[in-house]
């Protein structure tokens, strides 16, 4: 009965809007925090190098080949890199300093030799298993990860000699050595395994111990030059690295440089359409609350009426405040639901333009859903409860 | 509950001459279970005293104590146990919910405390010669019969004091003693007191005191 006499007689034109208003920056709000988190996960991965990583060297330029032009970082050129507000981290790719030869060594396998070039990355820079990624002189066995270039050249090999071409599970379980040597004839043969590939670095990656082991023992003893840094930049803000890549004449690999740019566009559209949503949220929030205004305003002679009976505050206070938080639920939930509906065709869309992005839940846009609804609660009740006690 | 006036003064009617046996600015004291009649002209506060006394002012020098304490103590889930259980009243303006039927407006007051059945309701509405208006909305009654269900409705409470401000202003002689004859039953079986405030209309009935404003 007290519903009946406190929500029978209302307009509710403006509740309608508001409640349309609400549903919209609801359904956006989801759908975009959704596809914020799904870009910025896009490629991750699938290398080895972690999202928004690039390896950058000097531009080699004819001067530079004449040896009048600089093509490797000092520390202080490092550290104004690392002063850059989008870069997170910058640390060198050491290089090997010694000789180094990859073979295979498999008896199921034809003999292939090739002289090679490592390089070894910060292990922060990598998405690798750690454990995985580990060498110590006791160790019989070296980790490797290979350029997937690599592979297909060694596949181009197999097939010339008549032998069926290996898969990337399967290069896994095939045995490789190293021979590291150096001028003085010093050698030595260490098994090799692959653990991984890599689109984005030429050389072969192995770990830092391994490394700084084959330097130490039979690298000639002039300082080693840094010509390449790997650097991580923020999220979405890709572009101002770049720019910042070509003010410094720097480059990088320009696949690398793609999908940063495309991650970082996307990325800004979404955010733009995110602060709408969040925009939409709170202004239709509001228009409910000052809906509710109006309501206890207009129904101020039954209140008063109620409290004088003998009603308690509270209880006229939790009519209206769960009166509201109903309505906001079920636009919550519908507007859920619409993601849901936003979504299947989204994904279809990203699908068919052939952008695999993952088709899972967000907790993140769950939370933010349950957030809103709590801010709105609480405003809610904060408003239900300065009305009443106004008339009492 | 004892309900005891010490110089009340109402900040509206400080301007006014109130003659030496007014209650304003005197101390008086309402003992429990009492019959009162409150006897003034138009404009000396009846309406002012029904609201101070049931917190609704508070713009009064003096105190108003109920059983020693004073009200202006009381905190708002205070003043709500008193509106449900220790005083009822009948406002001038009745203070009945238009849209809703005779039956809605005294269901809402007796859900509080459920005190009556609908029929115990009904019979009361009958006494009065209303019952027929039962499932009718309060807007569409006379001024009368309005009257008559507010009455009906002050009682459907348990109570201390039940004051009424010029309750009977649109009602005959004979509905008048009839509803009186209601209100003192049930005063009398809750070992309740009333105040009546009146223009200077006895209604032929015998108060324990009579109080002037």
């Amino acid at each position: 009965m007290l519903s009946k006499l406190l929500f029978k007689n209302q307009d509710k034109k403006q509740l309608i809007i508001a409640m349309i208003g609400s549903f919209m920056g609801i359904t956006f709000l989801i759908t975009s925090i959704h596809y914020l988190i799904k870009v910025n996960e896009f490629g991750e991965g699938a290398d080895i190098l972690g999202p928004n990583t690039i390896i950058v060297q000097k531009k080699v330029t004819t001067s530079s080949s004449l040896n009048l032009a600089k093509t490797d970082f000092s520390l202080q050129e490092i550290e104004l890199l690392k002063k850059e507000k989008f870069i997170i981290d910058v640390k060198p790719v050491i290089s090997n300093n010694f000789d180094v030869s990859f073979a295979t060594a498999d008896p199921l396998v034809p003999k292939f030799s090739s002289d090679v070039f490592i390089q070894t990355v910060d292990p922060d820079f990598m998405d690798v298993n750690t454990t995985e990624w580990n060498w110590s002189i006791k160790d019989t066995i070296v980790p490797m990860i290979l350029p997937r270039d690599f592979l297909v050249m060694l596949n181009t090999f197999m097939s010339a000699q008549g032998i069926p071409q290996i898969s990337d599970e399967l290069a896994k379980d095939i045995k490789f050595k190293f021979r590291i040597s150096n001028e003085t004839s010093e050698k030595e043969y260490i098994y090799c395994k692959i653990i991984g590939f890599t689109n984005e670095v030429a050389s072969i990656l192995v770990p830092e111990s391994f490394m700084k082991y084959g330097n130490d023992k039979y690298g000639n003893l002039t300082d080693q030059k840094i010509t390449q840094l790997m650097i991580s930049g923020t999220e979405s803000e890709f572009g101002l690295v770049e720019e910042m890549l070509k003010e410094r004449h720097l480059e990088s690999k320009n696949s690398q440089m793609v999908v940063g740019r495309l991650k970082s566009m996307v990325g800004t559209l979404i955010l733009v359409v995110l602060g709408i949503s969040i925009i939409a949220v709170f202004v239709s929030g509001l228009v409910l609350i000052q809906y509710a205004q109006l309501l206890m305003s207009r129904n101020s002679y039954e209140v008063r009426t109620l409290l004088r009976m003998g009603y308690s505050p509270k209880k006229i206070i939790n009519k209206f405040f769960f009166y509201f938080i109903k309505i906001f639920g079920w636009i919550s939930l519908i507007g859920f639901g619409m993601f849901f509906v936003f979504k299947y065709f989204l994904d279809s869309m990203f699908e068919e333009g052939g952008l695999y992005i993952g088709t899972d839940m967000t907790l993140f846009s769950i939370y933010a859903l349950l957030f809103a609804y709590l801010i709105f609660g609480i405003a809610s009740f904060m408003n239900a409860k300065k009305g009443i006690y106004k008339e009492f | 509950m004892n309900i005891n006036f010490k110089s009340i003064m109402p900040k509206p009617l400080e301007s006014i001459q109130h003659s030496s046996e007014s209650i304003w600015g005197r101390e008086v004291l309402l003992e429990q279970g009492k019959k009162i009649m409150l006897n003034a002209s138009s404009g000396k506060g009846k309406s002012t005293f029904t609201n101070t006394i049931f917190g609704l002012r508070k713009d009064y020098t003096g105190q108003l104590l109920y059983d020693n304490r004073d009200t202006k103590t009381f905190s708002p889930e205070e003043w709500i146990t008193i509106r449900k259980e220790k005083i009822s009243v009948v406002f001038q303006d009745l203070q009945l919910f238009n849209n809703l039927s005779v039956k809605e407006n005294l269901q809402l007051k007796n859900n509080l405390c459920s005190v009556y059945s609908d029929s115990e309701m009904k019979s009361f509405l009958e006494m009065l010669e209303i019952d027929n208006k039962w499932e009718q909305k309060c807007g569409l009654l006379s001024m009368g019969q309005q009257q008559r269900v507010a009455i009906v409705r002050s009682l459907c409470q348990p109570f201390e004091w039940l004051v009424l401000d010029e309750p009977f202003s649109h009602l005959d002689k004979e509905n008048s003693q009839r509803s009186l004859k209601l209100i003192n039953e049930r005063c009398k079986q809750l070992n309740a007191g009333f105040v009546l405030t009146t223009l200077g209309d006895d209604y032929d009935f015998s108060y324990d005191h009579e109080l002037i404003l």
